[in-house]
């Protein structure tokens, strides 16, 4: 009896480890190419013959390299990321509280058309999007970037609203009483109680440019690497033409990118588990 | 069922259709302009003309001089900016782009071309605008009555301060939703419409704007998709990334749903040893950005990538041609062979989406009251019935509306697909290949490169349409489903 249990146990254990090596192996490989001496990918052997530095180098301080202009492409995407985290989370803040905590009569159908919205494949609209942009000379400049990620950004007010629902109606009825209007509400009583849904907010919003990949290649088409976001300049690494000679230098591109990111989504983790299920109780 | 169906006879004959109600609604809604406009006195009537007349004869004068720059903006722009594209909304444009020789300046130059691209956009823009200024001249002339009434039965009419005032109180839902629905409105909506009207054109290569025009073609496009002729096999190739996209929209959910769910028990269960360990090994798989992991993977996999030599050196590959499993000997065709890449894209997705799912799961699992567990126990359930009837519904009741959204996500999954099969697979299917579709597409890659490389506007917003009119049905089942199932009682 005992004896089984035991064997039951490491079989837990091992069937665990057997998963979190699956799960880690392509990680460990991305890293030990990274550091690998050859251009390309290895095809060879899945350890490298020799260990160096010189991606980061070439990474890091790239010259004029055509193809590889990293430190240009994160300061883009920074600044990108930056602006729309602001106007959007203001967005997404600032509508799930008209419509969680106020009553008025274009709510309802404004939630109808928001989730009809919704259902659009997101890119079908960007091809008239880039159309207006090019009209507003708006196409490669980071300014029509942070545009199209933040201007819809209202409609996705869904979980931050499931989350206001949440907060208890009468500290409202409470401050209206004493005097306070809706703003002072919003600002002195509904935002202080909602920091994890603020948090996630914010750093979903700060992380989707950092992901993006279809949007920023259909505003960002002049082909000049100083323009890119991160994500599109390191998919160029690996097209067919560039990839014998990028594929180290994409994955060292890869570990630098994933070390602020990672960092942001464990803090966002957190939270976002908080904000699901405190969000979804009332739906 | 039998008391909702009950509720929804009696309920019936009350209601007239919905579309029934909103032209009813809005021909009451005139009838009350027009009552106002002829009850109303002379600065009512006035206001009709000039909108801000009314506010400034009850002393609203700043915002009668405001709603009076608002008209004149509106009534310069409509017709001076946009009416020259809204004229030409019938044809779409009829001059198309030549160069002619200018004697003036010796040069062949542009003659004054029509876009037709252009057209459409500054057109349906210019309508919008159109019905905002009419929505915004009946609302005008409605509450200049209203004001005058309030005035001539003495009661208090709002000064500017107020109103002012006003917009961080009882009137705070404007000033918050004015800009975000700004943004949706320019951003969103104004182009869907302009892509759903492409959808009736004849927008392709052949008709590219500024050197060429198009123009209105009804439903042609609709009819290439559903039937097969000659020269288009978009009909074939439609009913093939539909029947792929809906089987991958639901394995793909499920199998990470409860990928996640499971390793997060797994991991959570009281016999396991070193939980923070495990999970962080998990954790790691997502902090590496979806789009690095997924290149990435895909070299990994590639016919001449590491797997295919380890797999090579260890015999496998032989092995598998020996029974027929792969077409050459040489390597695994584990991207581009439809056999292989459909089922590998799915456990890729499962790499990737598995530990979210996992962490969402285990905020979940933390949370389920444990008296329900310890009762469970008490009365002798064993752990799969607790997991049965207590786990699961709880899980499902927390997480089921956003199992609807995430089917809906991976209906639109463009980045998981994309990144897989861009330049690595390519269809041996001639008559796929026609409609520049291939096996693992999606209905939005197919719309992505159909744009992107084929300049296939037309195609492309039909097929935007048809992922419209998916998701719809599929969201409108879903919601009845958990209307009925309303369980929010059960655990509160």
């Amino acid at each position: 009896m005992k004896t089984a249990k035991v064997f039951r146990q490491i079989g837990r254990h091992l069937v665990l480890l057997f998963l979190a090596c699956l799960w880690l192996v392509p990680i460990l490989w991305l890293v030990v190419t990274s550091f690998g001496v050859d251009k390309g990918p290895n095809l060879s052997t899945f350890f490298p013959a020799a260990y160096t530095l010189d991606h980061y180098k070439a990474i890091l301080f790239p010259g004029s390299d055509t193809v590889s202009q990293f430190p240009r492409w994160f300061l883009n995407t920074f600044t990108i990321a930056v602006f729309t985290c602001i106007i959007s989370s203001m967005f997404v803040l600032m509508v799930a509280y008209a419509m969680s905590c106020m009553r008025f009569k274009a709510r309802k159908p404004l939630m109808n058309i928001a989730i009809i919205m919704n259902l659009f494949p997101g890119f079908l609209s960007m091809i008239a999007v880039y159309f207006i942009m090019k009209n507003l000379n708006l196409t490669n400049s980071m300014t029509g970037m942070v545009i199209v990620y933040s201007a819809g950004a209202g409609l996705g007010y869904l979980i931050a609203k499931g989350f206001f629902d949440t907060i208890s109606k009468s500290l409202r009825e409470a401050a209206y009483l004493e005097g306070a209007n809706e703003f002072t509400v919003f600002w002195k009583i509904i935002i202080p109680l909602s920091k994890p849904i603020i948090v996630y907010t914010v750093i979903n919003s700060f992380l989707a440019p950092w992901m993006d990949f279809i949007f920023a290649s259909i505003m960002l088409n002049s082909g000049v690497s100083a323009q890119k976001t991160v994500a599109l300049g390191l998919f160029a690494m690996v097209d067919k033409v560039n990839r014998n000679n990028y594929f180290a230098q994409f994955c060292a591109g890869g570990v630098i990118v994933s070390i602020p990111i990672s960092v942001l989504f464990i803090i966002m983790q957190k939270f976002y588990v908080e904000g699901i299920t405190g969000g979804s109780v009332k739906g | 069922m039998e008391r909702s169906k009950a509720i929804k006879q009696a309920a019936v004959p009350a209601k007239r259709p919905g579309l029934v109600r909103f032209f009813a609604s809005i021909g009451q809604y005139i009838a009350g302009v027009c009552r106002d406009f002829m009850e109303g006195d002379l600065w009512v009537k006035l206001s009709a003309l000039l909108w801000g007349s009314s506010c400034a004869a009850r002393g609203q004068y700043v915002k009668g001089a405001l709603l009076t720059v608002l008209e004149a903006v509106l009534a310069y722009f409509i017709p001076v900016v946009f009416w020259p594209y809204m004229s030409k909304l019938n044809t779409l444009g009829t001059v198309q782009q030549q160069r002619v020789y200018n004697p003036d300046t010796r040069q062949n130059e542009f003659n004054d071309y029509d876009n037709s691209f252009l057209i459409m956009l500054f057109g349906v823009i210019g309508c919008v605008l159109l019905l905002i200024a009419v929505v915004l001249w009946l609302r005008n002339i409605r509450a200049a009555r209203a004001v005058e009434v309030r005035a001539k039965e003495g009661k208090h009419v709002n000064s500017f301060r107020e109103d002012l005032t006003d917009c961080f109180g009882v009137k705070f839902h404007r000033t918050l939703l004015t800009l975000p629905v700004l943004g949706v409105a320019c951003f969103t909506i104004i182009p869907l419409i302009v892509m759903i009207l492409i959808a009736f054109t004849n927008y392709d290569r052949n008709h590219l704007v500024p050197a060429k025009l198009f123009t209105w073609v009804g439903m042609g496009n609709f009819e290439l998709l559903f039937n097969m002729t000659a020269d288009s096999t978009f009909a074939y190739a439609f009913g093939r990334v539909l029947a792929w996209t809906m089987i991958w929209a639901v394995l793909a959910t499920f199998t990470c749903y409860f990928g996640g769910i499971l390793l997060a028990m797994f991991i959570n269960n009281k016999k396991t040893r070193g939980k923070k360990f495990w999970r962080t090994c998990f954790m790691v798989a997502i902090a590496v950005p979806q789009f690095v992991s997924l290149l990435l993977v895909r070299n990994f996999f590639a016919d001449a990538g590491i797997v295919n030599t380890l797999c090579k050196n260890a015999g496998l590959t032989d092995w598998l041609y020996s029974i027929g499993a792969i077409p050459t000997a040489n390597y695994i065709p584990f991207l581009t062979h439809p056999a292989w890449a459909r089922p590998m894209i799915i456990l890729i997705n499962i790499w990737v989406g598995v530990p979210y799912q996992m962490l969402i799961a285990t905020g979940i699992l933390m949370n389920i009251p444990n008296e329900l567990l310890e009762s469970a126990r008490i009365d002798g359930a064993n752990a799969w019935q607790s997991f049965k009837s207590i786990t699961m519904p709880y899980i499902l009741f927390i997480t089921g509306p956003s199992l609807v959204n995430s089917i809906v996500g991976n209906i639109n999954n463009f980045n998981v697909i994309y990144l897989l099969s861009k330049d690595v697979y390519t269809t041996s299917d001639q008559l796929m290949a026609n409609a520049n579709a291939n096996e693992v597409d999606l209905l939005v890659t197919w719309l992505y490169r159909l744009t992107q490389d084929q300049s296939n506007y037309k195609m492309a917003s039909v097929i935007g349409i048809l992922v419209f009119i998916v998701c719809a049905i599929l969201t409108l089942l879903a919601f009845n489903r958990m209307i009925k199932g309303d369980k929010e009682e059960n655990f509160q």
